[in-house]
Order: C-alpha cells, then structure tokens, then sequence
C-alpha cells in the first residue's frame, strides 16, 4: 500500500494519458497499470476518472480509440495519439516544464 | 484548428444520435477493465468473489461513472426532456376533460389572433410574387391641397407617367398599370375577368420567365396605339386553353379589341398585386382591386397600356383627362427614397405646369402644392389607406386580448390542476426530485398542451382569415393561400409564449411552499385557501372581457349611425343596366334608337316604377371640366365637384330628391337654354346664404361660355365614404352636353336585387350582335362606404363575446372549485341551520364580487383606451354611458349566470355525505 501518494493537478491526468499513449496504443486498464507502475505506485490514478478522462480527449480528437483483441483475447477498447495529440502532448509538456521551474524558483528565494 | 470542434461536434452528435451503442461500448469498456484488474489480483492470490470486489471498489461507481461520462457528453439534457414527454403525456392522457378544455381554449385564442395576423401580412407586407428586390421597389400616390387639405390619391394619367419616367434620374424602372374586369371572349362565353392593362416595363420588375412563347417589349407599347398582343396567366391558359402550346398566334376578345397572344406568364406570376394563385374560399370568392363585384384575385391576361387606351382614344396621351394608372417605381442602387421622392416631386410640379398649359383653370403650384408620395408595394401601406387600413390592427389588438383571455383561463386551470396535485407533488419534492427537475417537467406538461393548442390555433386561423377575407371585400384585395410561412413562424411563437405562461403558473405555484403541509393536506381542514392567484387571473379576464366588450359596443352604436346617415339616393330599389358593345359599331341615331328602345321596354316591365338612361359613370366622375362662376374668382378652389349628366327621370329613379326647384326633364332638350341642378352643399359653398335658383354657371370655364342656370337644388348624397364633409355634386342634361347613354337606371318595387336576372333577359333578348347587358343591384356599387364600419362591429363583436364566454367558464371553474372545496364546510353549516337561500347567496356573493371588481378594472381601462379608439368611431363618443352601461350589465348577469350553477348545488349538498368525506 503506498503511504503517501501525490495528488493530482487537475489537467495533468490528460498529460499523463497522452504521455502514456505516445509510446503504443493501450486500453484504459493498461494505462492505469502503466501509470502505477512507472510512477513507482506514487501516483495512484483514480480509475474512476479515467475513463471520462479518455472520453473526453477522444472528442477533442488527441486519441482516437478502435476496438480489437486484447493480449488475452478479449474484446477491449484501444487508445492511440493521434497528430493533433502529438501536438498537444509536446504543448503539454512544455508547459508543464515551464510551471515546475516557475514553482521551483520560487520554492529557492530566501 | 478546425479539428478539434469538428471532431466534439462528431461525437456528440453520435452520442445523440446513437446513444444506445454509445452506452454498450461504455459498459463493455468498464466490464474489461473489472475483469482485467479481477484477473490482476486473482494471480496475486486473492480468491476469485474477493478479487472481484475489491476490483469493484478501485475501480469505484460504476453508474457514477456512467453518470459522470453521460454528463460529459451532454446528452444528461435530452434524455430528462425526453422522460418529461413521456410522463407529460401519460399524466395528460389521464385527465382527458382538462386536457381537451385546455386544448379547444388555447386554439380559440391562438386561431383568432393568427387568423387576423395572416390577413395583416398578405395586407401590410407581402410583395407581389417574384417580384425581383421588392425594397427598391415603391408606388407612387400623388398629393395635393385642395381647399386647405390635402388629397392624396394612387390613379395618374398615362401622359403624367411619362412625364415622372421623362423627367426624373433616380430610378431604373419604371412601370404603370391598371386592372380591372374586363368582357374576355366572344358570344355564349364573355365573361368578365381581372386583366391586367400593363406597360411592358412591368415584366422586367420580375425574375420570370415566360411560361411560353415571350413578354410584349416597349416597342410594342408606344402610344398612341400599342400592338394587340397579349400575354396569359398560366391558371388561365391551363384552364381553358388546356395547356396547350399552339395557343400562341391565336387571338382572344377582351374588352372592345382581338389580341394575338404571344405568351403564357409563368405559374406563380400574379402581376403587380400581392397574391398567390387565385382560389376561392367555399365559394366566397375574394374580391379585386377596383370595388367591382366579386372575382378572381389575379389577372388573366396582360395587354400593353397603350394598346388599351388607344382603341378607347386616340388622343389618350396628349392630355391630363384620364386618370386611371397605378405607377410603380424601382429605386436605382444608392438612391434613397426620400431623394427618389424629392426628384418625383420635382418633375410632378413641372408635369403639373404642363398641365395648366393645356387647363389654365387648375390651381397653381403654390396653392396646389403638389407632390408625390412613395409608399411600400403592399396596398395596405398606402398612405391614402386611411381608416380601412387601420382596421386590419384594430382587430389584431383585440384578436391579442382575447388571447390573453383565453390563456389566462388556461393557466387558471393549470394552477387548480397543480393545487389538486399538491400532495403528489410535495412527495414527489419530498423523495428528492429536485425542484428544478420537476418545473422542467410542469413546463413540459405546459408546452405540450400548448403546442396541441397551437396545432389546432392554426387550423381555426386559416378559418377565420377566410371569414375575415370575405368580410373585408371591396376595400382591400387578397389572394389565395392565406396561412403562408409567416403566418407559421408567428403561430409557433405565440405557441411558446403561451406555453411558457400557462405553465408557469402551476410551477410557481407547485415548487414553493411547505412540504409538510402539504404532504398532510386533506379535504378536512377548517378553512380553506382561496387561492389569491386564480381569483386574480378570474378578475383579468372579467376586465379585458369587459373592455373589449365597451369596444365591440362603441362600434355597433358607430355602425348604426352610419347606417341611419342619409345617403342621398336609394339603393335597395333600383337596378343598374350597363350596356357592352363590343366594338359593335353603331353610328349615333343607331345608338339613340337601342337606347330608347330598351329605356321602353324597362320601363314598361311589371314591377318597374320608371327607367331612365344613365350617361356618367354613377358616382364616379371626376370629368375635369373646368366651372366658372361669375363673382367668384377660382372655383376651383371650393372644388372638388362631381359631375353627374343626366337623364330626365334621373332623380326619381335613383331616389335624390330635389329640395328646391326642378330636376332635369325633357325640356333641357339640346338648344334650350343650358340647365344644372346642384347639390345643397354646392350651393352652400359657391353662394353661401343666397338663393341659388337662377345663378349662373358657366360649364367649360372660358368666360365665353354661355350660362347653365341653376334650376333646381338637390339633397346632398354620400358617395366617397363616410365623412363628416358633404359631397358638393352637380347635374347636366343628357341632351344638352350631347353624350350618349350606355346604360340604364331601373326604379322598381321591392328589392333590386329580385329583379336583376329579369331584367337581364328582356334587355339581353334587344341586344345586336356580340353586344350584351350587364345587370346588377345599385347597391353592389355603392356599397363600399360603409364596410369598415361594419367589420370593426363584426368584428369587435365577435371576439368580445368570445372573449366573455372564456371568462364565464373562468368564473365558474372558480367559484365551483371554491365550492367542491368548501364541501365540508358546506356540510357544517346545513348541520348547523343554514337555509338553502343563505349557502346560495354565500356562494353568488362569491362570484360577485370577482365579477364586479373584474369589470370595474375593465370600465377604467375602457374609458383611458377609448381614447384611440375615437377616430375610428362615428358620432359616438368613445365614453358612451349607454354602451358603458350596458356592458356593466351584461357583465353582472353573466357573472350571476355562470355562479349560479354551483351555487345551486351548493344548496343541495348532503350534509352527512360532506361531513364523512374527505
């Protein structure tokens, strides 16, 4: 059980997704998994959101998703980056470097 | 960029759209996701029952998260209206009396008010079809002083239209035309149809093109003869020519001349008066432009203006004479029309000096002031329409009271609906419907109620724009399909605006309040709630009922009077006879000897009390010969005058009668010393408080001219519409001013309109050749001047009852729901002693007292509306007490009248039945 867990930003689920997904296509279960994992069990994405998460970023046309055989051979939904979400996801990530400098800044002043 | 709300649009429309896969996938998606983490945690070591709990629980709702995504996709919205239609319906359905009451209530009000407003569209904004860029596009009326007061008039001569296109630069076309019933075809088929006399530039104001075969061009409208073409109209050609295309080259009789047709105008085309194709409404045909009798709306043919014209005159276009032309103008791009109006008065002032030219006795520019007016295509908006045209929103506002009524009586009945509801709906507040949700579904309730009403609202219209139509008649034309587009849209949106009204008052109502009260309501409380908000909505429609019905009251008093005014002549006993030559040509003596013999055998027909020849158009007659008196400088001035030439016999068979002196006889015979009879109010202005008999006139206005003398004064007719100003007229011998007859005067015992098929066969049986009579009541060419009159009191009358019957039923729902509510207390009171006369008065007082405080509120504003509504009164004042009065009255008895019956079951109430119940 982790003990201490960072909460999330609101918006920075979408980074996240679209981070996760710039590397392969996945369904909504794998990338939570994904993001348990890599994030060392740190962030613990709330799976309840992440699926209106997903959704929404289907409508504003970053991932578009195809249903196909999971590795176990079920039927699952798949997520892929699109360009508009390569874009969005570079944009992203710049800003967010942009705001975890600002705040570290701050954090240094005497 | 574009992408990324091109692609929501996508997905929410599919949301919308197919939102039973949409949930499926959904559901699958967070199925895989439970399994796969179910899975996870069952190769970890958790027992399968676990593994899926604990799966459940990370994962969190389920519904919650399908709440939240349906949210996110918007379409929480829609499904919510879709389930108050649904319970709106099954709710409505349970109640069919309320529902249908509601229904027929609303439609009524709807119905009337988008009826008139129909009628108010065709009259005040519709442009004759295809026309091409109708806003540049205006007509001209022409307006002068005479005698201190302007004259504004729609009717110019050919010789004036070319002066305004010669010498004006603001305009890119221009047009002149006149339609009226003409003789079309020959023998057994002449029959009198609208044809429209057109100059060639009328087409090119179209986007049409012809049907078949090709428009007339201006060269073939030169005066002073145009070519004998003519085009159809495509009802027309298909109607009697079958369709068919070799109708082109062959020739069709109208009026005195044959004209090769050369074209069929395309379907739609009406010409140059707003209108859809021609129809007829259950036989009441919809009348045409010039107050002639009843016929089609749109013209069968077009001839060029000068073809016309020069069969009837070859010197139609050298003089100021005839004036009998509409002009219509379009605006080039950029000119605005008051400069188009300014550069329209400047070449009218110069036409008009052409004119004294030619007539030295016209009055001159500075005490004429001519100019010209420019005013929208629809006749409605012309600024001569004067009181006929107010009418049309006359009716309008009160078609909008009676709606009013009419909704307020629906929403009284949706806040008792609500009332009786309260403990369904307190539980239903109580079980944690939110508030919001449940106005959404009142509203919903109130909307489609509305819209029911609506649907059948535009029914009715369609109803009463047809009655309305054939009231109308003569003074306005109006064509066929009278619930257009705008019609419609205006229907829909009073639709909404009801709706919303009506169903926010049991919303208001519902919404608020205590819960616990009302969840523990019961029949047996001591008192009860008069409920403030029905008695208020009872009490307006008692006021509007009442002012309406003060309004309906001044207009039949109005009526009435001008009913009873004197009119100078007689129109229910005399038949008029119109002689139509065809262009057979009779020399003179000819002429004279079938007038005579037809005058005899008129008069010696039984019934007849005398024929005598008609020479003037009746009424019509603005002959521009110039009169002169001695002693008085411009007589002119005094103008205008009517001219009417005579026949003997002509008083007495059109019923004037002479105050002083003689009327025209046989012995102004031609080379008798020259006769006139004037009207009293011609005496009165040329030789106010003098004798008249044996004054000089002198007809012709040269001072060379010999002297008619007056020899008799006669009554002062109305013509030209009600006024306060007599008409100053005068009379000339037939024989004397050498005019032939064209028609007769038939004087007869009993009604006129009896002996018009009678009279036509003895004439007819005379007639030489092609030649035929026309026959028709005096009184179907007079009748114009009393019509607006006549709607107003018709109309006013009409929705003001209407509007008092909704507000009876809105005082006895009232008072007999008050009294259903009072049964237990009813109950009591029998037991306690109280005679059947107490609980029936307890019960009118009730009802009284709304009513009377409903038509005190409605006499106020009767009194301070009146106001607006005096010019269109006639010797009625707008604060009558008479009418006032009686209206009161009415308003009391109704009210007695519709307490009376809950009152009287109030009387018979069973005590003991009332005490049990609840």
């Amino acid at each position: 059980m982790p003990t201490s867990q960072a909460d999330l930003l609101p918006g920075t689920l979408d980074l996240l997704i679209l981070k996760a997904l710039s590397l392969q296509p996945q369904h909504g279960w794998a990338i939570s998994e994904r993001l348990r994992q890599v994030s060392r069990a740190m962030l613990d994405v709330p799976q309840g959101s992440l699926y209106p998460a997903l959704h929404r970023l289907e409508r504003r046309g970053w991932i578009k998703a195809s249903w196909g055989p999971s590795d176990n051979n079920r039927h699952a939904k798949f997520y892929e980056l699109t360009r508009a979400g390569r874009k969005q996801l570079g944009a992203e990530v710049d800003a967010w470097q942009k705001l975890t400098t600002a705040v570290s800044l701050v954090l240094e002043m005497q | 960029m574009l992408g990324r709300p091109f692609s929501e649009l996508v997905h929410r429309l599919r949301a919308v759209v197919r939102r039973d896969a949409v949930e499926r996938e959904l559901d699958a998606e967070l199925r895989f996701h439970l399994e796969r983490e179910a899975d996870k945690l069952m190769r970890a070591g958790v027992p399968r029952a676990d593994a899926e709990r604990r799966a459940r629980i990370a994962l969190g709702g389920v519904e919650r998260i399908k709440d939240d995504d349906r949210d996110a996709r918007g379409v929480a919205f829609l499904d919510a209206v879709r389930q108050d239609l649904r319970y709106a319906v099954r709710t409505l359905r349970l109640t069919p009396g309320f529902t249908l009451a509601v229904i027929v209530t609303l439609g009524l009000g709807i119905g009337a008010t988008a009826g008139i407003f129909s009628v108010i569209d065709r009259l005040m904004f519709q442009s004759p079809a295809m026309m091409h860029d109708p806003g540049s596009v205006s007509r001209a009326y022409e307006s002068f002083e005479l005698r201190g007061r302007p004259v504004v008039n729609g009717y110019f001569e050919y010789r004036r239209y070319l002066d305004l296109t010669r010498w004006t630069s603001s305009f890119s076309q221009t047009a002149a035309y006149a339609d009226a019933r003409l003789a079309v075809g020959v023998g057994q088929d002449a029959t009198e149809m609208l044809v429209s006399r057109a100059s060639a530039s009328v087409f090119s104001f179209f986007d049409a093109r012809p049907a078949l075969g090709r428009f007339y061009t201006p060269d073939e409208d030169r005066p002073p003869q145009g070519s004998l073409v003519a085009v159809l109209s495509y009802p027309y050609w298909q109607s009697r020519y079958g369709g068919r295309s070799d109708v082109l080259g062959s020739r069709i009789a109208i009026g005195e001349g044959r004209y090769t047709i050369i074209g069929v105008a395309p379907q739609g085309f009406t010409g140059m008066e707003a209108g859809a194709t021609a129809s007829t409404f259950g036989g009441l045909a919809l009348i045409g432009t010039q107050g002639n009798a009843a016929g089609d709306a749109s013209p069968v043919a077009w001839i060029p203006v000068t073809a016309y014209a020069g069969l009837r005159s070859r010197t139609f276009a050298d003089n100021y004479d005839w004036g009998w032309l509409n002009i219509v103008v379009r605006r080039k791009p950029g000119v605005s029309p008051a400069r188009a109006t300014a550069d329209l008065t400047t070449a009218y002032r110069r036409s008009w000096e052409a004119e004294r030219a030619m007539e030295p006795s016209l009055a001159p520019l500075d005490v004429s002031r001519p100019r010209i007016l420019l005013a929208p295509t629809p006749l409605g908006r012309a600024p001569n329409a004067g009181v006929e045209g107010r009418v049309p929103f006359w009716v309008g506002a009160v078609a909008l009271i009676t709606l009013i009524v009419a909704a307020a009586n629906v929403a009284g009945l949706m806040l008792a609906r609500a009332f009786r509801r309260r403990r369904e709906i307190a539980l239903r507040l109580a079980l944690g419907v939110g508030r919001m949700r449940l106005a959404n579904q009142l509203l919903t309730e109130g909307l489609l109620l509305a819209v029911a009403g609506g649907l059948t609202g535009l029914g009715i219209g369609w109803a009463v724009a047809s009655a309305f139509a054939g009231l109308f008649g003569a003074s306005v034309p109006l064509g066929g399909g009278l619930v257009g587009p705008r019609t419609i849209v205006f229907c829909a949106a009073v639709t909404l605006l009801v709706g919303l009204a009506t169903g926010l008052a049991p919303v208001l109502f519902a919404t608020r309040g205590d819960l616990a009260a009302a969840l523990k309501a019961g029949a047996r409380e001591g008192t009860f709630q008069r409920s403030r908000a029905r008695a208020a909505l009872v009490i307006l429609q008692g006021a509007l009922s009442t002012a309406l019905l003060v309004g309906a009251g001044l207009f039949v008093r109005s009526f009435a009077n001008v009913r009873a005014l004197p009119l100078g002549y007689d129109v229910d006993h005399t038949v008029v006879v119109e002689l139509n030559l065809r262009g057979l040509q009779l020399s003179n003596a000819e002429q004279k000897t079938l007038m005579q013999r037809l005058t005899d055998r008129a008069a010696s027909m039984p019934g007849v009390r005398g024929a005598t020849q008609m020479v003037s158009i009746p009424f019509a007659s603005f002959e521009g010969t110039g009169l002169s008196v001695p002693g008085i400088d411009s007589v002119q001035r005094l103008g205008p005058f009517q001219l009417q030439i005579v026949s003997p016999g002509y008083f007495r068979a059109v019923g004037t009668r002479v105050l002083a002196g003689r009327p025209i006889d046989s012995t102004d015979r031609y080379g008798a010393p020259l006769s006139i009879v004037v009207s009293a109010e011609m005496a009165r202005r040329l030789w106010p408080g003098q004798n008249a008999l044996g004054k000089c006139v002198k007809v012709g206005g040269s001072p060379t001219t010999p002297c008619s003398t007056v020899v008799g004064v006669a009554e002062n007719t109305i013509t030209r519409g009600i006024s306060h100003e007599a008409e100053a007229n005068y009379y000339l011998a037939a024989d004397q001013m050498d005019r032939p007859a064209f028609g007769l005067y038939v004087r007869v015992v009993g009604r006129g309109a009896d002996f018009v098929e009678p009279v036509r066969r003895q004439l007819q049986a005379l007639m030489p050749g092609v030649a035929y009579v026309r026959v028709m009541p005096f009184s179907d060419m007079v009748d114009g001047a009393e019509q607006s009159w006549q709607i107003g009191a018709t109309m006013f009358s009409a929705l003001g009852i209407l509007a008092l019957v909704l507000a009876a039923i809105g005082i006895y729902s009232v008072i007999a729901y008050n009294v259903a509510q009072r049964t237990h207390e009813i109950g009591v009171r029998i037991a306690l002693g109280a005679r059947a006369a107490n609980l029936t008065g307890l019960v009118l007082r009730d009802g009284l007292r709304l009513g009377v405080i409903g038509m005190g509120i409605g006499i106020v504003l009767a009194l301070v509306a009146g106001r607006w509504l005096s010019p269109l009164l006639f010797d009625v004042s707008p604060r009558d007490p008479a009418v006032v009065f009686g209206v009161a009255g009415v308003l009391v008895g109704v009210t007695c009248l519709a307490s009376a019956i809950p009152a009287l079951r109030a009387a018979r109430v069973d005590p003991n039945v009332a005490l049990r119940a609840d």
